[in-house]
């Protein structure tokens, strides 16, 4: 009965999630348009565009990974969702955290990064796979700023238990870790930078070269299963980083607040600068931000 | 006796000259040769005690006091030894000379060398 | 009981009346002949029987009815008669050998060979110095005069040139022997003290040894000899490379008492610098006989140097003469064996012996040869090279260590590479003419008394326990059968693997248990792939086996000397099943040089080991010791080798690439982990004991960049097993790190990441080996799209990777979970880093393997290709489900860690039902698996639900800018598929290992060829050479 309840609570949270995780997309696309000199859609254009195109009379499959593509995406938006606990406190939004802590969601991330990347190469399409080479190798390299800035408050709380460190911030801003290990959020906001994927890290999706890469043979109701991930997971990540970095949230309005204000930072830098290429863009990680890593790690562990 | 030590020595030492400096084979054998007499007279000279006979028992040794009157007689029969072996030696070398110059026509040392490495 | 004395008298005898007897026709002079050298042998195996088994006193015997000094005395004792033994019995096989040769040639030659021989026999037995002197004359001459057996040009040169110098190194030792009669007044050694030379006296021991020395061929002045064996007839060579000199060193051993200490080490050192630089000038060589002259100058300044440095320190008698005894029988045999072999294959190029294998009897012969002169158990310079390592560190001799183990390295490389060329180098269609029964003959005596020697001295000099004869009673029995078919074999192999468990494991919970069903259990099931093979696979099953039960007598080796012998089978076993692949000469090659590079790392090692009690499995009994750090050290080099850490990292993609599909598992899966092993096995004692230095946080750091350089030199692979084999590298770094931490969370991760390691390498191994039977290639991007064609072998791959990679929820997050908490609770934070990243870049390969083989577009040649066979899906299957089952429960590995580590630390985890607790955090395997199939299942259902209009298109059937492709199979992206990446790291991406290990090679190249140069063949520079040795080695010893 009790996990009866977990996952009556877990479908509200997920809802929750993803409809403000695609309020914010579509959010995002009118600053952007804003940005460029456009009127821009609707905010609830991603809405319309899931509805439209779940409703295609054509929907092709490549093969059974192709088929299972997205709904591995999908799952791993939905897990790594499951496995935050999103607001402190609430029992609604605890969600499955009890599962694992920090390091389960990191790695619950990869899931659906693993499963779709299967399927869209399963679609023999050759943007497929070079989107997602790049793709990997970029999550490679912004995941170093991101490991060490995790390291680093590891070390800080001394706990990889998510609900203990934002436990362990409550009580004043200045308990956040942004002001008790700034390196560390430092870090971790650049590499957030390169998971976002805007500019100057859009190499992934990349319109102009490699037409949105990965889900190019994606169409109908698959393509329509990754929008809907793509709220939930923007939500998931942003709810992670608020938890870690900026104090974690103690009702609603906050963590909508807060992730919000998270977003525009890559929305603002997305908006202000072209596209890396591949190798810039990695190079760019595994340079200043994985230096900054580092000292965020021997400034917390040995002073 | 400290001369013909000497002379021993100096003999072994320009045999060893004589075959590191001479190219023609026959010569090589020919120093090789002088280094085994160089080396008889030394084992000869290190027998010698002076003012004694040689070790042979006839009238002018006291068959008591052989000991006292006679020379070392063992590196004399040594040399004996060695002498016969040199020359076996020297023979061999001297019937390989032979067969290299059948088969090359040539006696230098510096024809013989496809060997190496 | 014969006295010894006619020996002498009845060669001699016989040698003057042979041409006599010759004029009664060549068959009564033959058999006059035989029948002396067999007397000979007869007699002395009697005596040495009386010796050595009945233990009869030492006989001496004395000639024209006086006693000694006034007459010459012979002796004849327990050492005379072994050598003796050796050389009659080589005479009289040598004599077989050449019996085609001796029925046309002169009567001469009979007469100079029976007078050989007896020189030989005088030699050894006179105790008197001008009659050694007469006796190696004799023996000389006779030996001049045999060179021209077979006469041409360069016998002939080769002959003169051996003259000369023999010549040279005579006289020295005459004048020696008139010195010492000089200063001390006799001639006899029984009545000749080492008290009798002071000063200028020493000049007369000083001639005397040199002159001996000489003629035992000490770099650099021995090119004469070189030239000897290079160009006389193989039979008259194996007698002077073994006989003689067996007799001339004997005469070392009778003066060495005179000699004083100084002398000893100079000459030690000279010995070394033979070992070591003969076997270097030896790389170069091309010519077989000329690389066994060199072999064989090697193996006479180790001999040499042995008898010097134990009588030096006064080492006791009974390992003195395994050291110098086992030396000697090893290379007295081998090398005979090996220039008898090469008489018979009559190439003058090692390149082209290949026509080898036409005879496949002989062809193992070689093999066996080539294994025992390279010093490898069980053969009998194994166990000299054991008791010789003791000795040198037992008395700090670090030098003479390190060189002789370079010494070794350099022999059994180009050892090994001469029979790589005979097993791999092309095959013309030239047969090998017939092998007469007389040449086999000899050989196989001698290989018998090889076998027989080798197991004396396991059994009676070390009785070693039982199981360590598996791995040879596995080759030699699966020899027996090997007509069988392969699939009768494979069978039989795995009712022999789970026997060998069944009765040899201890079932409790312990280190040894999770290794024993790593390398036995996994055995067995990797085994049921090979069913496959559809030809009877001659000598695989024997190898697999000798690897398996090698790997396996790790675990319960109750001695040092165990474990390292097993250490070596399994190296053995590792080399000749890589050779089996079609293209592994130089792979082959690459990991015998690493592996044995490592195993005398570890040999080193071992010498600094304090003795350890003899009760049970070291595994167990370790932790009461402790450990040397240097021991430690050296220890952790050779493991690290095998687990193919980053610097040792070089031999893995060859050798796993090249070694035939199916057993490739064997490697990454099992033989890796005995790196791992040994290093737990070290790391036991350290613990147990307080450390001085904390060599462990290093081998971390080791860790730490293996697995990242690994994980980058993966990711930019073409060839698919070559990836696999990086990607084993940086996993084994992951292990390594673990283990290094030291802690129980760490070592729980590292057992951990073991059993996973090999599980899941296996089955991807496995089903890449049927991919590849297949398709026909390793190389990625010639595949593609093959998901539709072998979707189990899809499964299998995807698992594994899963699993590889860490993504819940499966057993690879466990693995990682464990790590990064541990370091972390360590205090390797940067470490941790270093992981995460590794652990990220991994992705990259791993999706690079899945998505070339398996997705995008396939090749047109492919459209009719079927699933993997039967017998490669089984073990895949069986792995699976282990997989699942740890992923689902993860208590089921979790908990008996737990215990096991237990026995080394305490617990620092809490395990409640499925949650396990550390000090930083938690993880609930079981719930993320029900998580992640709630999660998964959801979206399946909808997507099923209301995607109920989906069609499923043909492959070529995309949206390539709105035109169907011309030919869509290239569209299949996957060559340099990471080339961004690469051009990323920029300068990082250099092989610098790569380079620095080709400096090395050709650094050693270049240096025996700048070397092998003081052999100019002129026979005045080799004079040149003598003396200036002379002089030189007169200075070094202040005489």
């Amino acid at each position: 009965m009790d996990i009866m309840i977990k996952i009556f609570y877990a479908i509200i949270s997920i809802i929750v999630a993803t409809v403000y995780g695609l309020t914010l997309g579509g959010i995002v696309r009118k600053i952007y348009a804003r940005a460029h000199g456009r009127f821009g859609p609707p905010v609830w254009q991603p809405f319309l565009d899931i509805i439209k195109t779940h409703g295609k009379r054509v929907s092709i499959s490549h093969g059974i990974m192709f088929y299972l593509g997205p709904v591995f995406r999908f799952a791993g938006g939905l897990g790594t969702y499951l496995f935050i606990p999103v607001i402190f406190g609430s029992a609604i939004f605890s969600n499955f955290s009890i599962a694992g802590d920090l390091l389960l969601v990191m790695y619950f991330i990869f899931f659906g990064q693993l499963g779709m990347a299967l399927g869209a190469g399963e679609g023999g399409h050759p943007y497929s796979p070079i989107g997602i080479a790049r793709g990997l190798s970029q999550m490679t390299s912004f995941e170093v700023p991101f490991a060490l800035s995790v390291i680093a408050i590891a070390i800080q709380y001394n706990t990889l238990n998510i609900t203990t460190i934002v436990a362990a911030q409550q009580g004043g801003i200045t308990n956040w870790t942004l002001f008790t290990n700034p390196l560390a959020v430092i870090a971790a906001m650049i590499s957030l930078l390169g998971m976002n994927m805007h500019s100057p890290f859009s190499i992934v999706l990349a319109p102009q070269e490699i037409p949105i890469g990965p889900p190019i043979e994606m169409n109908s109701s698959f393509l329509a299963t990754l929008q809907t991930n793509r709220g939930l997971f923007a939500a998931a990540k942003l709810v992670l980083f608020m938890n870690l970095y900026f104090g974690g949230a103690t009702n609603l309005l906050i963590m909508v607040i807060k992730t919000f204000l998270i977003y525009m930072f890559s929305v603002f830098v997305g908006a202000a600068f072209p596209r890396f290429r591949p190798e810039q863009s990695m190079r760019f990680f595994l340079k200043w931000p994985t230096i900054i890593g580092i000292v965020a790690i021997i400034f917390i562990a040995y002073f | 006796m400290i001369f013909a030590l000497i002379l021993g020595f100096a003999l072994l030492l320009i045999g060893i000259y004589g075959m590191l400096s001479q190219k023609n084979l026959i010569k090589i054998v020919i120093g090789f040769s002088i280094v085994d007499t160089g080396v008889h007279i030394i084992i000869v000279s290190i027998g010698y005690l002076r003012n004694r006979t040689a070790p042979i028992l006839n009238s002018v040794v006291d068959l008591g006091k052989a000991a006292q009157q006679v020379v070392d007689p063992i590196p004399s029969v040594l040399v004996l030894t060695a002498i016969v072996i040199g020359l076996a030696v020297t023979a061999l070398m001297l019937t390989f000379v032979v067969e290299l110059y059948k088969k090359r026509n040539s006696l230098s040392i510096d024809d013989y060398q496809e060997l190496k490495w | 009981m014969v006295n010894p004395i006619y020996i002498i008298i009845l060669s001699l005898l016989a040698g003057f009346l042979l041409s006599i007897f010759d004029k009664g026709g060549r068959k009564l002079s033959l058999t006059v002949f035989y029948s002396v050298l067999t007397f000979n042998v007869f007699v002395i195996a009697d005596w040495f029987y009386r010796f050595a088994i009945l233990g009869v006193s030492t006989l001496t015997i004395n000639t024209a009815g006086f006693s000694a000094p006034l007459s010459i005395n012979l002796q004849l004792g327990m050492l005379e008669s072994f050598v003796l033994l050796f050389a009659n019995l080589a005479g009289l096989l040598s004599a077989i050998y050449l019996i085609k040769k001796f029925k046309e040639s002169k009567i001469s030659s009979l007469i100079l060979y029976l007078i050989l021989i007896m020189g030989v026999n005088g030699l050894v037995m006179t105790r008197d110095l001008f009659n050694m002197f007469v006796f190696l004359e004799i023996l000389s001459i006779s030996t001049f005069a045999l060179t021209i057996l077979t006469k041409n040009k360069k016998s002939l040169s080769a002959g003169f040139k051996y003259m000369i110098a023999g010549g040279v190194a005579s006289t020295f030792f005459l004048l020696g022997v008139i010195f010492v009669y000089y200063f001390s007044g006799n001639l006899n050694l029984e009545f000749i003290s080492s008290n009798d030379f002071t000063n200028y006296g020493l000049i007369g021991v000083f001639l005397l040894a040199i002159g001996i020395f000489i003629e035992l061929k000490p770099f650099p002045a021995n090119g004469w000899a070189l030239d000897v064996y290079e160009s006389v007839n193989s039979g008259i060579v194996a007698i002077i490379a073994v006989v003689n000199s067996a007799a001339i060193i004997f005469v070392l051993y009778k003066i060495l008492p005179l000699l004083p200490t100084v002398y000893l080490s100079v000459f030690t050192g000279m010995g070394i610098v033979t070992y070591i630089f003969s076997n270097l000038v030896g790389i170069r060589q091309s010519n077989p006989k000329r690389l066994l002259g060199y072999s064989s100058v090697a193996q006479m300044g180790l001999l040499a140097a042995s008898l010097f440095y134990t009588t030096k320190l006064g080492v006791s008698q009974n390992i003195s003469f395994l050291i110098a005894g086992g030396i000697f029988i090893n290379h007295f045999i081998a090398k005979a064996l090996l220039f008898w072999i090469a008489g018979i294959v009559k190439k003058n190029n090692i390149k082209d012996w290949s026509v080898l294998r036409n005879n496949i009897p002989l062809l193992i012969l070689f093999g066996i040869s080539l294994l025992a002169l390279s010093g490898l158990p069980p053969f009998p310079g194994f166990w000299a090279k054991w008791e010789m390592v003791k000795v040198f560190v037992g008395s700090k001799y670090y030098i003479g260590l390190s060189a002789i183990l370079v010494g070794s390295l350099l022999e059994a490389f180009y050892l090994f590479r001469w029979f790589g060329y005979t097993t791999k180098n092309k095959l013309n269609k030239e047969t090998m003419e017939q092998v007469q029964f007389s040449q086999i003959f000899p050989i196989i005596v001698f290989v018998l008394i090889l076998f027989f020697t080798s197991f004396w001295i396991m059994t009676n000099v070390y009785s070693l326990n039982y199981f360590n004869y598996l791995p040879l009673v596995a080759i030699f029995g699966m020899f027996l059968i090997s007509f069988l078919r392969s699939k009768v074999k494979a069978i039989i192999s795995i009712a022999a693997v789970v026997l060998y468990g069944y009765f040899l494991f201890p079932l409790g919970m312990s280190i040894q248990l999770l290794f024993g069903i790593i390398f036995i259990i996994g055995s067995g099931i990797v085994i049921i792939s090979t069913i496959n093979r559809k030809n009877t696979g001659k000598g695989f099953y024997g190898f697999l086996l000798m690897m398996i039960f090698g790997m396996g007598n790790l675990i319960i080796a109750e001695s040092f000397l165990a474990f390292f012998i097993n250490w070596e089978f399994m190296t053995i076993a590792a080399y000749l099943l890589i050779l089996r692949g079609k293209r592994a000469k130089i792979p082959a090659i690459v990991f015998i040089t690493f592996s044995l590079a490592g195993a005398y790392f570890i040999l080193a090692g071992f010498g600094y080991m304090p003795n350890i009690a003899n009760n049970g499995a070291i595994i167990n009994t370790i932790g009461t010791i402790k450990i040397p750090l240097m021991a430690m050290i050296l220890m952790i080099i050779g493991f690290l080798v095998k687990s193919a850490s980053f610097g040792a990292h070089i031999w893995i993609p060859g050798a796993y690439a090249e070694a035939e599909d199916d057993v490739t598992p064997f490697f990454s899966s099992m033989f890796s982990k005995t790196g791992i092993f040994g290093i737990i096995l070290l790391a036991i004692s350290f613990i147990k004991q307080t450390p001085d230095f904390d060599l462990f946080y290093w081998l971390g750091w080791l860790g730490a960049i293996s697995a990242i350089v690994g994980a980058f030199l993966a990711t930019f692979q073409e060839d698919v097993k070559k990836l696999m084999a990086y990607s084993s590298m940086s996993q084994l770094g992951y292990i390594i790190v673990s283990i290094s931490l030291l802690s129980h969370l760490g070592w729980i991760s590292g057992l951990y990441l073991t059993l996973n390691h090999f599980m899941f390498k296996a089955m991807i191994f496995i089903a890449i080996a049927g991919v590849i039977y297949r398709t026909g290639t390793r190389q990625m991007y010639k595949m593609g799209g093959l998901i539709k064609k072998m979707p189990l072998s899809f499964i299998t791959v995807l698992i594994g990777i899963i699993a590889i990679s860490g993504v819940p929820p499966l057993s690879g997050f466990g693995s990682k979970w464990l790590l990064y908490n541990s370091l972390i609770e360590k205090g390797w934070f940067l470490q941790a880093g270093v992981f995460f990243f590794a652990s990220a870049v991994s992705f990259l390969y791993l999706y690079r393997m899945i998505h070339s083989i398996f997705l995008g577009q396939m090749k047109y040649e492919h459209q009719n290709i079927k699933e993997s066979p039967i017998w490669y899906l089984i073990p895949q299957v069986i792995f699976i489900i282990g997989i699942m089952a740890i992923s689902m429960y993860p208590n089921l590995i979790i908990q008996p860690l737990n215990t096991i580590v237990g026995n080394y630390f305490n617990s620092s985890i809490v395990i409640d039902g499925y949650n396990v607790t550390s000090s930083l955090g938690y993880w609930n395997g079981n719930m993320v698996m029900y998580v992640t199939m709630g999660v998964f299942a959801v979206p399946l259902i909808l997507l099923l639900l209301i995607n109920g209009r989906t069609q499923t298109v043909k492959q070529f059937n995309i949206v390539y800018a709105a035109e169907r492709p011309e030919s869509p199979q290239t569209t299949h992206f996957a060559h340099n598929m990471f080339s961004h990446y690469y051009k990323a790291l920029g300068g990082l991406t250099k092989p610098r290992i790569q380079s620095f290990w080709n400096y090395v090679s050709e650094g050693t190249n270049s240096l025996a060829g700048l070397f092998r140069q003081i052999y100019s063949g002129n026979g005045q520079t080799y004079i040149l050479h003598i003396i200036l040795y002379i002089v030189a080695i007169y200075f070094i010893m202040g005489v």
